[in-house]
């Protein structure tokens, strides 16, 4: 792979699928023609749970075979240079995978060793990167006696020893407390800009990933939804949140029929935002009707927009049914901060 | 949870950041005897806790325990000058050596199987192992290499300590040597025979049954009940499918390849068997051909 100032040749496309489709026997589809392209970064993989996202992750790794459709990593395809791939990615599985018995130093050396590496490179590595996620005097103890952020890290540290060019990260926050949650995503961020490795982050809360991610890929059922950068959400225009006191619904009715796109959510009207002219539109409205304005702000497209289906309408309902786990977000930043 | 100090500010004053890796990376034959290595180690409990040791120290003084006997017993016999009629006696030695020790490297085959494919599968570690550089062939051939070679080792070793000691107790040493030589092909031959019958067959049903107590009690079965079976069948008076039971069954096979290798006729429990050695000998093969195939397949459909 030729070395430049980047880690990767530029442009470089990190994943590329097309028509990937995954069908488990009973008719069960966790991928449907998944038809995707993503540059290096930090990209974070959002779906609800049995969206696909272990699935494609592991189909990329050569661990699942497609049943139709071709995946291929820095170019590579997944179907015919597994062992290419493996060695220049890492993974970070989202169910347990560490044996209880061995200490975090024996395993994560061990795995070096698998990896191809020499014996004191796999020594110095496993010290390194153990110091990298934060374990230290802990690593000579047995696994079993660990909590689940220390397992975390352990599964981390594994996945970055022999120095993968691309992490796959399947639900690295499973199971941390907040506090654990911060120090995960923390890493992963460190990982993504101060290491130069390429990560992919599968998660099932926006929430958490929007903060570590410069990427979206959202999936459900299998399929695509968007793929986007993240700060193409905060760019565009969203929409205008009006709130009066009262006459609320003769104000919809004027604005729409001023050819306004509108949408009620609670006690706010909302106007789509395509260009300046609705600003106008609403104060000249308001004061027609004599009406009182309690508050006319501009709100941001919301990351939750990503997965309803036109972007173009204004957000009705904030979380839409498409991620159920949406639900479990911390508290989504305010919108005037976005 | 205990919360660790935080990387950024536990690091801040001797982190030297993260460093790349632009050594060599030497492959799957590297990743391989990496495995071989591994699982001797995990088989003998070296670089374990005290617990996993338990059972392979155990079994291998069980094992090595008549070649110190013996060897004992020459020392003392020597010192009173009736070492050569002790010797001739042939109560034990090289040629029957093995079959003493069956059931012990059966046993020791039964507990410390499951410590690889078992412990791998339960704890999902293959995962870590699929997801890197090497096939799934790779992985699961390494394994039983690693796992064949330590039931080797528990076979071989009584064998050195019987050898050795034959000679240095001996006041010719060059002869004793001379005298002692060929009896290393055939112990070797047989030793290997049941290394790779009885650890692959051990690992053949523990890759298959991950839980430990399944594959514990399957493997003990295995290298038990067949012979059981010969029996009530030779009772009730059938000696040709006796005939073809024993080679079929584990502990027949290698008491056929041990007469085989030392040019010996089978035991008298043998009375209805009119087979030529070498049978037992294509028997063991194409029984460790199967168990090969089997392991591999198990591990290329593995879900993970």
């Amino acid at each position: 792979m030729p070395e430049g100032t980047a880690r990767y040749p530029d442009p470089v496309s990190l994943i590329a699928t097309s028509g990937l489709t995954k069908r488990y026997p009973g008719a069960i589809t966790a991928l449907d023609g998944l038809t995707l392209d993503v540059e290096p970064g930090i990209i974070g993989l959002v779906g609800s749970n049995g969206a696909g996202k272990s699935t494609l992750l592991k189909i990329l790794l050569g661990l699942l075979e497609p049943t139709s459709g071709s995946a291929t990593i820095f170019n590579l395809d997944v179907a015919t240079h597994g062992i290419a791939i493996r060695e220049l990615v890492g993974y970070m599985p989202e169910h347990d995978c560490l044996p209880p018995d061995m200490t975090a130093t024996d395993i994560v050396s061990h795995l070096a060793l698998i990896s191809g590496l020499p014996k004191a490179a796999a020594r110095e590595r496993t010290a390194e990167v153990l110091r990298h996620v934060g374990l230290y005097e802990e690593r000579y103890r047995a696994i079993g006696g660990y909590s689940t952020g220390m397992k975390q890290r352990v599964k981390l540290a594994q996945a970055l020893v022999h120095d993968p060019r691309l992490l796959l990260l399947d639900e690295p926050t499973n199971g941390l407390d907040p506090a654990g949650r911060d120090e995960m995503l923390e890493l992963i961020r460190r990982t993504g800009t101060e290491f130069g490795i390429a990560v992919i982050v599968a998660s099932h809360l926006l929430g958490e990933i929007e903060r570590v991610c410069d990427h979206l890929v959202a999936i459900e059922g299998g399929k695509l939804l968007r793929s986007a950068p993240l700060v193409s959400f905060t760019e565009r225009t969203g929409t205008l949140a009006v709130e009066v006191e009262e006459g609320r619904d003769a104000l919809v009715e004027r604005l729409t029929a001023r050819g306004l796109r509108v949408a009620i959510d609670g006690s706010a009207i909302l106007v789509d935002l395509v260009d300046e002219a609705p600003f106008d539109i609403v104060r000249d409205t308001v004061v027609d009707l004599d009406l009182a304005l309690v508050r006319m702000e501009q709100r941001r497209h919301r990351l939750e927009d990503l997965f309803r289906d036109d972007p173009s309408v204004a957000p009705v309902a904030p979380l839409a049914a498409a991620v159920p786990a949406a639900a479990a977000i911390p508290p989504p930043l305010p919108p005037a901060d976005r | 949870m205990s919360l660790l100090p935080p990387v950024s500010r536990a690091g801040n004053i001797y982190d030297l950041g993260y460093r790349r890796y632009e050594g060599p990376r030497l492959g799957r034959a590297h990743a391989v005897r990496s495995l071989i290595n591994h699982s001797f180690r995990t088989t003998y409990g070296l670089g374990r806790s005290g617990r996993a040791k338990a059972a392979p120290i155990i079994f291998g003084a069980m094992a090595i325990l008549p070649a110190v006997i013996i060897v004992g017993g020459l020392t003392i016999a020597a010192r009173f000058g009736f070492d050569r009629q002790l010797d001739d006696a042939e109560l034990i030695g090289f040629n029957n050596y093995f079959s003493a020790v069956t059931a012990i490297v059966a046993l020791f085959c039964a507990a410390q199987a499951p410590e690889l494919f078992g412990r791998d599968q339960r704890h999902g570690v293959l995962a870590l192992y699929f997801a890197r550089a090497l096939r799934r062939s790779d992985y699961a051939l390494g394994r039983l290499a690693g796992f064949v070679v330590a039931v080797l080792v528990l076979l071989l070793t009584p064998m050195v300590i019987l050898f050795l000691g034959r000679i240095l107790l001996s006041t010719d040493i060059g002869g004793a040597f001379l005298a002692n030589l060929p009896n290393v092909p055939p112990v070797l031959a047989q030793a290997i025979v049941i290394a790779c019958l009885y650890g692959g067959l051990a690992m053949t049903l523990s890759a298959y049954a991950p839980r430990r107590a399944y594959a514990t009690a399957g493997i003990i079965a295995l290298f038990v009940l067949p012979g059981i079976v010969t029996g009530i069948i030779i009772g009730i008076g059938s000696s040709t499918i006796g005939t073809w039971l024993t080679l079929i069954s584990p502990n027949t096979i290698i008491d056929g390849t041990n007469s085989l290798f030392f040019r010996r006729s089978l035991g008298e429990e043998y009375f209805f068997v009119s087979l030529p050695g070498w049978l037992f000998l294509v028997s063991a093969v194409v029984e460790i051909g199967v168990v090969v195939a089997l392991i591999l397949r198990r591990f290329a459909r593995i879900v993970t």
